[in-house]
This record gives structure tokens, sequence and C-alpha cells, in this order.
């Protein structure tokens, strides 16, 4: 099950099973200890800049695509501009940035598979087409 | 609810809905047949009928409910994703 986890050394936090062996941030071994959410925060501060515009949004789409060697984002960026307003309206109005494409079964544990960039890589839609169900990303050699 | 409509549902910012709506348009005035089109993302009661048949459309869908959708009241069957055309429509909308 997953749970909060804290650097000692450096105070990176983590969401998961389990921690890993070697701070991505300090590179410290074995550092990490069992954390809470008030910790968290604190350590986070209230000042996070939030992903609740089209340019953060947008950037955070570039950077899952500059880094995947596996997928890119779609060349059409009229689309891409179309999904970027749904997914901010989503955001508005069902409090999370969901797909445009899908919709929200009300189940929360469900319902956090369709964020988006959701875990497109394993649905069918991606094997037989070689894009994420509403197209904003694509297997790299494609289209 | 069943009836014989013939539903499409789809989402006011889904790129494949907004470009399948010609084809719609076109399916519409060479059959003569209407298409009851249903928002699903700005229209709750849309998405809880959308939801009421997840059973039949989300198989279509590859899993989860998505659109374009397209949901036969008549026959119970499900048609799902981006790379509808006129054959496909015909063969869902005549059962």
């Amino acid at each position: 099950m997953k749970r909060l986890w804290r650097c000692h050394v450096c105070n990176d936090v983590h969401w998961g099973n389990a921690p890993p062996e070697v701070c991505p941030t300090c590179g410290a071994t074995n550092s990490f200890v069992p954390s809470d959410l008030g910790e968290a925060l604190e350590i986070i501060g209230r000042d996070h800049p939030a992903l609740d515009d089209r340019e953060g949004v947008l950037a955070a789409w570039q950077w899952f695509s500059d880094q995947s060697p596996t997928v890119r984002l779609t060349a059409k960026a009229d689309e891409m501009e179309l999904l970027c307003k749904g997914v901010l309206e989503n955001l508005r109005t069902k409090g999370q940035r969901y797909c445009p494409c899908r919709l929200p079964t009300g189940d929360r544990e469900k319902d956090e598979g369709l964020i988006c960039p959701c875990n497109f890589l394993r649905q069918p839609t991606f094997k037989e087409t070689g894009e994420c169900w509403c197209g904003l990303f694509v297997r790299r050699g494609a289209q | 609810m069943s009836g014989n409509r013939l539903i499409w549902f789809h989402g006011r910012e889904c790129p494949h809905c907004r470009k399948l709506a010609p084809l719609v348009d076109q399916f519409e005035a060479e059959t003569g047949i209407r298409l009851e089109r249903l928002e699903v993302w700005h229209n709750d009661e849309n998405a809880k009928l959308m939801r009421s048949l997840a059973a039949v459309i989300a198989p279509a869908c590859g899993g989860d409910l998505g659109v374009p959708a397209f949901y036969n009241e008549a026959t119970g069957k499900a048609i799902c994703g981006g790379r509808i055309d006129m054959p496909k429509l015909l063969a869902w909308a005549k059962g």
C-alpha cells in the first residue's frame, strides 16, 4: 500500500509502496523514513506553483514528451490546444486534469487513472493505433 | 432506460468528436436518420445516462468509458472511438 516517505538528509518527499533506495535528489542511500501528509505538506510548502493554466499544462506535457523514448506529443497543434482547454475545464469543474475524451465514474481510485497523461501505454488503443485514446501522445516514429 | 434512440455521446473538448461531427451530419443528411447528440462533460444528466450504459459502452471503448461513443437503444449495441467511418456508422444504426 502506498504511503509517504521523507529523505532525512534533504527532505525529498516520495509517495509509493517503498522508498527509493537512492534518493533521486541528494543521492543518499537508505535515507527515507515513513512520513505523513502534514509533514509532507509542510516540506513542500503552500507556494508550489499550480498546473492550472495553459502554459503550465503544455509545459508539463512537453517535459513528459521530451524525456520519453517511447512517445511524443502530437504534431497537431489545434488538437493539443483543444485538449488543453478540456483538461483545464475538467480541473475547474471536476477537480482534476482528467482526459476530455474519457468519463469519470465517480470511483476515486478508478478515476485517478484518467488524469492526463494517463497510463495509456498499457491501453489496447495505444497498442493498436500507436496513440493514446485522445490522440495527445503518439508513438515515436508515427504520424 | 431504453427506447429507439440512436445516441451519440460526445465531449465538447474531444478532438475526435469534433472531427466526427461532419461525418454525423453527412450520415443524417444521406440517410434521413437522426442521431441524438448528448454532450457528457458539461451535462451531468447525459453523463449519468452514459455511465448507466457502461457495461455495453466501456468494452467498445477499450475498457473505460470514452467519447466519441454511439449507442443504439433498439439493439443495445455500441461503437466507440475516433476511427469510426460511414460503413461502421451505417452498420451500427441499422443493427
